[in-house]
């Protein structure tokens, strides 16, 4: 009951953002800001787990393949799970878990602080100066990020397989090439606007109706990065589902 | 450079003491079983709704590459081997890190804040042994029992998706659930996945235990936490999958 009232006013809070500050400008130099803090602080992280994603993909595509005779199936399984699923995902996961926790715990804290009151008070529609530039800005940088994921997953069970488990590079790069095809990035793509969407209101949200005190700045912050794996990993599914099924 | 390396230190000095507490009596047997029961059911949840879709989509993406093929009998065996294996011990570490790593971290920062850990001191409570020791222990018990749940949702949504749904036969699927997997992957998931729960519960407390900065500090220390955990396990993961099974 209380997750559906909780949905229910995420919901609202999405409607009022709209239609409070869809027909305005966004602040341009706000929202480049937010935008270039976004994505270079979330590079070094993003980096470091898409290079590990791809290495474990590696092993456990030669392992899950040895058993069938096809270790050349490798390049293909990396392709395919990598382009298609986990780079989309572990980067979305990854910014919420920067990002979006970063976002939930400055306006948490706004709140504790009564500035978003004090917003308010001087005729500053809060939504408009907090949600939107930090909404543009990370439907702005999310799709680069994904590419980048993609592209260092890639390289890393690249690396891993030729190096590590000795496989032939010319039949991986034949493989992986063969299996992905320009639509599998744009999917990817689709889903990284699908998931900046979910990670900006999800944790603006939270940081909106977080309890004051460091008790609530705490719980929202925790609070933004649940809930935004776990509504990234639903919607992955459906969109998926959409595009494959 | 020579600040990440005094921080990486202190960590390290930190994860030895409270390793020993852990190790040695007197142990806080309440706080523990206490613990390791809320982080289970806060994290029942969020664990089962991440892994149950992440089966379903591997069952789509899998159909389609076997249908290819015509080996359709070959998807459940893939769907146990990816699940086991891989992706339900780094979903649920993943989701441990962000619900109950960042729940200890503000828990201890907004104790540090408030300077409840220095009356703990000034009582001669060894706050490390009190706090934080059945903290760490508790994540390392409820990790692998979150990860078995994981198994049995992933499972449950890759048959979702190609029984219920595409229709394939059940008994088929029930028939090839376990041609490549053996007890050894259920055994290295649940070895892993308590590696994973000392990591993610000794830096999360790491960060709260040594919080500074009011409101404000509580914030970061949740943010670092979520952040530093998923990074350390992840590159603990490729070490011990290269140890176990390569």
């Amino acid at each position: 009951m209380k997750a559906l009232a909780w949905i229910g006013g995420l919901a609202w809070f999405g409607v009022d953002w709209a239609r409070s500050s869809l027909s305005c400008r966004p602040p341009a130099g706000k929202t480049l800001e937010e935008a270039y803090r976004i994505g270079v602080q979330s590079l070094p992280v993003l980096l470091t787990i898409s290079f590990f994603v791809g290495t474990n993909l590696a092993l456990q595509g030669y392992n899950a393949f040895v058993p069938l005779g096809g270790q050349r199936l490798v390049g293909m399984f990396v392709a395919m799970a990598g382009v298609r699923e986990l780079a989309p995902l572990i980067a979305a996961a990854m910014v919420a878990a920067k990002a979006g926790t970063e976002m939930a715990s400055q306006i948490a804290v706004m709140r504790t602080r009564e500035q978003i009151d004090a917003l308010e008070v001087m005729a500053v529609n809060p939504y408009w100066f907090l949600v939107t530039p930090r909404l543009y800005g990370i439907i702005l940088v999310m799709p680069a990020l994904t590419l980048i994921a993609v592209f260092v997953t890639l390289v890393s069970s690249f690396l891993v397989s030729v190096f590590q488990l000795g496989l032939n590079p010319a039949t991986f790069l034949e493989f992986a090439r063969g299996s992905t095809r320009m639509r599998d990035i744009f999917t990817g793509e689709v889903k990284a606007l699908v998931f900046a969407l979910i990670i900006c209101f999800v944790s603006c949200y939270c940081g909106f109706v977080s309890e004051k005190g460091p008790e609530g700045v705490g719980k929202a912050t925790n609070q933004a990065v649940v809930v935004s794996c776990i509504l990234c990993v639903t919607f992955n599914y459906l969109v998926s589902q959409v595009l494959y099924g | 450079m020579t600040d990440l390396l005094a921080r990486i230190g202190h960590f390290g000095v930190f994860a030895g003491r409270v390793a020993w507490r852990v190790v040695t009596p007197p142990w806080n047997f309440g706080d523990f079983f206490r613990h390791a029961w809320i982080v289970s059911l806060r994290c029942l949840g969020p664990v089962i709704a991440v892994t149950f879709p992440f089966g379903m989509v591997i069952g789509l993406q899998g159909l389609a590459i076997f249908n290819m093929f015509g080996a359709q009998r070959l998807l459940p065996s893939l769907i146990s081997v990816a699940v086991l294996r891989e992706l339900s011990p780094v979903l649920a570490s993943v989701l441990v890190a962000a619900q109950a790593g960042s729940s200890y971290a503000a828990e201890l920062g907004s104790m540090r804040i408030k300077e409840e850990l220095d009356a703990t001191e000034i009582m001669a409570v060894d706050s490390l042994r009190w706090h934080v020791a059945p903290r760490v222990a508790a994540l390392i018990l409820a990790c692998p029992i979150l990860n078995t749940l994981g198994d049995v949702a992933g499972l449950a949504g890759g048959y979702t998706m190609s029984v219920l749904i595409k229709g394939e036969p059940g008994g088929v699927f029930m028939a090839n659930l376990w041609g490549f997997t053996h007890a050894e992957d259920l055994l290295a998931g649940l070895i892993k996945t308590s590696i994973f729960g000392a990591i993610i519960g000794l830096i999360a407390c790491y960060h709260g235990f040594y919080t500074t900065g009011g409101a404000a500090g509580v914030g970061r220390a949740v943010n670092d936490t979520v952040v530093r955990a998923t990074l350390t396990f992840f590159a603990a993961n490729y070490i011990i999958t290269s140890a176990m099974f390569a």
